[in-house]
């Protein structure tokens, strides 16, 4: 594989291997040779060919995504049948809004969850975000119902299915089917966890197949086509057990199980089937639609299967490696959905820019400067800390397992303490609830917990970095090495995503040393006023907290206090994406393509404070000018009609200076 | 509110310790009983079986006691993990930093900073109330518990989002609520503070909401617009607003309780409970509790969050190296 240090080498000369690059797992180098180009940074790439044809990716997506704006057309205006307006009404009645999903049906968007390899428009997942945007930022739950619920189920057969397996998913899925992912229950498990099914595999499963999670699990690169065992010899399955709360249930063509195979409580409990509800000849029960208190809309049911036999190649993967399936394939899930919700609460901001703006001619009231200028820089550090991860998960698939959990972690909270910060801005608006203007607030607080899964989600990505953390105080904490920079520039050039390279866990950070780096690139700036130096206190502000998280991890805490430093670990790594990203902007401020706003660091000063705040540590004052900067470019956003997220999209409709 | 109840609550005895001394409930909102009977806990010796048993059955508590209470607990807590203290001669010299520092992590700089010796010792004992109910619905230690705040002020315990916590105190009344199904605000208030509906009503009040007043008899008014701000304050509370919220942009129906937009419609679909009992006979103590409708776990055991597949496989993974 293309280790940390060859890929930094390669994008900026550096060099020169670490502690943590070493650690190469066993059997990745089939990475490397599968992946020509991986890690090439803007200055030079393994091949040109792949350079080509990652730029034609990008300028695809962007066009995808500019093309669905202006089919799903102008957000606010009543009449649209697609508008918020629409959506709302949809959402009130506790129906999908059919009318859209038709829309998006004909536009072909169940493309955008199948792979390029298998004829889908899938290849980075930073491009997936970037073409569903303008779903998501009308309705989140339209974007769950009518279609990346069917990524999230058929990610285990991208990572481990046969060839027919993706064979046929991919047909299925491109021809305006849906998957449906039935979970094997979580501690904690809320709602739409709670319960799993049970399976007995036939004799024949796991015959001749290296069950070790060890080379299932940590091997992401094994799993090539053909690699899985079933292969349509040998005895079936036998599938038993009811689960309640399954979004599209009713009308999935594939439902992705994770069955329990074990009665104990091993790493190789469970196993993932592929089940074809029209292929199950007897004993499968279609429970009655459940009603939600978030995504209302959306078509939540159970099923029941009593006893149901399934042919010897509906397993996917090895006996027993489906949590390590969920383990390695949710990472994907974990910077997918963060990065979406920003584009719901981005909807959000700007109807909250309305309410203070419409029809006034005096400046905007100074109470409500500071909460709207926040709000907009924490958007924009979700947006950072989701873009790393969903790079990372092409430029490091083996190392990005705790970031992903982090970013999961950190950014719907994020989200949900904008959301209520924006609750007082909208003030009496927000009962406004089927209001195109403003009812896009309380449908995202009802929404959004489900996306996130509530504390069941949370719990899950603490699961996966508690035990990380020991690890990571050792080997990677102000010892690894900075990661290239094209993992903070959405315009350099990346690998195709690819589910078989994403390892499991492994221990890694890379983003803390973009922290640190960045301190010791910014110390000089101290001295010299303003907001550069206030970003140098800023950063060295956090070395300090990671060198004291080194501490007390090394101290090895029991538990809460674990999650308690899990918990601050996330934060580190959120303002560690910016200041990654504020410096990538930085260094291409005045060249081509560069933002003015994202170059200067007062939006990048705000975050931090407000990331320094939600960790508890010491943070200089804010500059005077700093909110008003902030400020300024939010109600230019607005006033033009562009999104307020890193690419600052112009929305296909404008309509913000519409009367509301 | 309906004619045949008094204001604040239905009769009761002011709490003489125990869980028994709540007084006299009145529970608003749909669905009569929303909000549970606040718990008296008298000292860190709870009792924390019903706030455990509370928050993983009704899935909220709501605790209360008072500053004078904890107090005791406080200054022997902090003698005997401060190994130097000078001797609890003087409830000051007490409250050792080595008792302390652990106990309010980093409060603790909020502490020092503060210079009445009242406020501080409320302070103190505040923050104790809070960590030890949060403790009773985790089934974990108190100390070890990290107390934070979010960007608008509300508490939070870091790391633990099964439980979202709310505090107020107001004289000597400490009052704290912990819920598990979404956020929580409590507000107390003395039951015999006057309020001037005259001078107040238009920023307390949205026009239903005056109007309905201003048809009661003196002294129910004056009973009914203390109950309504800290309903009100309650509700800005689990927001996590503060006083942001301007209290005319949202009202309460009077009699049932439900929150209403300013136009008198309808603001929520049955997913908050309100709630306002007396306490100790002389304080008022509104909750407001959201349900997130996650149907979360029952359990809220810091033992039982991490997932055991999911650890075994990260384990295994790791130890393979």
């Amino acid at each position: 594989m293309r280790s940390l240090a060859a890929a930094t080498a390669s994008a900026q000369g550096r060099g020169a291997a670490t502690a943590d690059a070493g650690a190469a797992r066993p059997g990745a180098a089939h990475a490397a040779t599968a992946r020509p180009g991986a890690g090439a940074g803007a200055f030079g790439s393994a091949s040109s060919d792949a350079a080509r044809a990652d730029a034609v990716a990008r300028a695809d997506a962007v066009a995808r995504a500019r093309r669905l704006e202006e089919l799903l057309g102008d957000p606010y205006d009543p009449g649209n049948p697609h508008g918020l307006a629409a959506l709302l009404d949809a959402d009130r009645r506790a129906v999908p809004p059919y009318a859209t999903e038709e829309l998006l049906d004909a536009a072909g968007i169940g493309a955008e969850f199948v792979p390029a390899e298998y004829g889908g428009r899938l290849t980075r997942a930073d491009l997936l975000v970037t073409a569903l945007r303008p779903v998501f930022r009308r309705d989140a739950a339209l974007g769950f119902g009518y279609g990346i619920t069917s990524l999230f189920a058929t990610a285990a057969v991208w990572a481990a299915g046969t060839a027919r397996q993706r064979a046929e998913t991919a047909d299925l899925l491109l021809g305006g089917g849906r998957a449906a992912i039935v979970h094997h229950e979580l501690a904690h498990a809320n709602g739409i966890l709670r319960d799993e099914l049970t399976a007995r595999l036939g004799a024949g499963a796991g015959s001749g197949v290296g069950v070790g999670v060890g080379s299932g699990a940590g091997a992401g690169a094994g799993g090539g086509p053909g690699r899985g065992s079933g292969g349509g010899s040998g005895a079936g399955h036998v599938l038993s057990g009811r689960k309640d709360v399954i979004m599209n249930a009713a009308r999935a063509g594939v439902l992705v199980v994770y069955a329990r195979t074990s009665a104990e409580r091993t790493a190789r409990s469970h196993s993932v089937l592929l089940v074809r509800p029209d292929q199950v000849a007897d004993g499968l029960v279609h429970l009655p639609r459940v009603a939600t208190a978030g995504m209302r809309g959306g078509l939540f049911s159970g099923l029941r299967f009593d006893g149901c036999a399934l042919p010897a190649d509906a397993l996917v993967g090895r006996p027993g490696e489906g949590v390590a399936l969920a383990l390695r394939t949710f990472q994907v899930n974990r910077c997918v959905i963060p990065a979406l919700a920003v584009a719901a609460a981005d909807t959000v901001l700007h109807s909250a820019v309305h309410a203070v703006t419409t029809g006034r001619s005096k400046p905007m009231a100074r109470r409500w400067r500071g909460p709207l200028a926040g709000v907009f820089a924490d958007l924009l550090a979700a947006d950072a800390m989701a873009l790393v991860g969903l790079r990372a998960l092409s430029l490091l698939p083996e190392r990005s397992h705790v970031l992903a959990a982090a970013v999961k972690y950190v950014v719907p909270d994020l989200l949900r303490e904008n959301l209520e910060e924006l609750a007082s801005v909208l003030g009496a608006h927000r009962y406004e609830q089927g209001s195109s203007r403003y009812g896009s607030l309380a449908k995202l607080v009802r929404d959004l917990p489900v996306a996130g899964l509530g504390h069941a989600g949370n719990a899950a990505c603490h699961a996966v970095i508690v035990p990380q953390l020991p690890l990571l105080a050792q080997r990677s904490w102000l010892r690894a090495q900075e990661p290239p920079p094209s993992l903070f520039r959405p315009e350099a050039e990346l690998a195709q995503l690819d589910y078989r390279l994403l390892g499991a866990a492994g221990g890694h950070d890379f983003l803390s040393a973009t922290l640190v780096a960045a301190a010791g690139r910014l110390s000089g700036a101290r001295s010299a006023g303003g907001h550069l130096a206030v970003l140098a206190e800023l950063a060295e502000e956090f070395v300090g907290e990671l060198r004291a998280l080194r501490a007390q991890v090394l101290a090895g805490p029991e538990l809460p206090a674990a999650v308690v430093l899990s918990d601050r670990y996330a934060l580190l790594l959120a303002a560690a994406a910016v200041f990654g990203v504020w410096e990538a902007r930085a260094a291409a401020g005045e060249g081509p393509g560069g933002d003015p706003f994202l170059a200067d660091p007062a939006w990048a000063v705000l975050a931090l404070t407000r990331l320094g705040g939600r960790l508890g540590i010491a943070v200089p004052e804010l500059p005077e000018d700093c909110v008003p900067r902030v400020l300024e470019e939010l109600v230019d956003r607005y006033r033009t009609g562009r999104s307020c997220d890193l690419a600052g999209t112009a929305y296909g409709a404008r309509g913000t200076e519409a009367a509301g | 509110m309906s004619g045949a109840e008094g204001p604040g609550g239905t009769g009761g005895t002011g709490g003489t310790g125990g869980s028994g001394g709540t007084s006299g409930t009145r529970s608003s909102r749909d669905g009569a009983g929303g909000i549970a009977r606040p718990v008296h806990v008298t000292g860190p010796d709870g009792p924390w079986d019903e706030v455990a048993a509370g928050v993983a059955g009704h899935g909220h508590a709501v605790v209360y006691a008072t500053s004078g209470e904890w107090l005791t607990a406080a200054l022997s807590d902090a003698a005997l993990s401060g190994a130097g203290s000078s001797g609890a001669g003087s409830s000051e010299a007490g409250l050792s930093e080595a008792g302390l520092r652990p106990l309010l992590g980093r409060d603790w700089q909020r502490y020092r900073r503060t210079a009445d010796t009242t406020v501080r010792h409320r302070f103190v004992t505040s923050r104790m109330v809070v960590k030890y109910t949060a403790a009773a619905a985790l089934g974990t230690e108190p100390t070890a518990l990290d107390l934070s705040y979010r960007i608008g002020g509300r508490p939070y315990i870091r790391g633990l989002d099964q439980i979202d916590v709310s505090l107020s105190h107001t004289e000597d009344l400490i009052a704290v609520g912990v819920s598990r199904t979404g956020r929580i605000g409590v507000d107390a208030e003395p039951a015999d503070r006057r309020m001037s509906f005259e001078l107040l009503h238009d920023r307390v009040c949205t026009p239903a909401e005056a109007a309905e007043l201003a048809r009661l008899p003196a002294d129910r008014r004056a009973a009914e617009l203390l109950r309504l701000w800290t309903l009100k304050e309650a509700y800005t509370k689990a927001l996590g607003q503060g006083l942001r919220l301007d209290f005319n942009e949202f009202g309460f129906a009077l009699d049932s309780g439900e929150l209403l937009a300013p136009d008198g419609r309808p603001a929520a679909r049955g997913e908050w409970s309100f709630g306002t009992h007396q306490v100790l006979g002389r304080y008022l103590l509104s909750v407001a509790c959201h349900d997130a409708g996650l149907d979360p776990a029952a359990d809220t055991a810091v033992h039982t969050m991490l997932d055991a597949g999911f650890l075994s496989v990260v384990e295994e993974v790791l130890a393979e190296g």
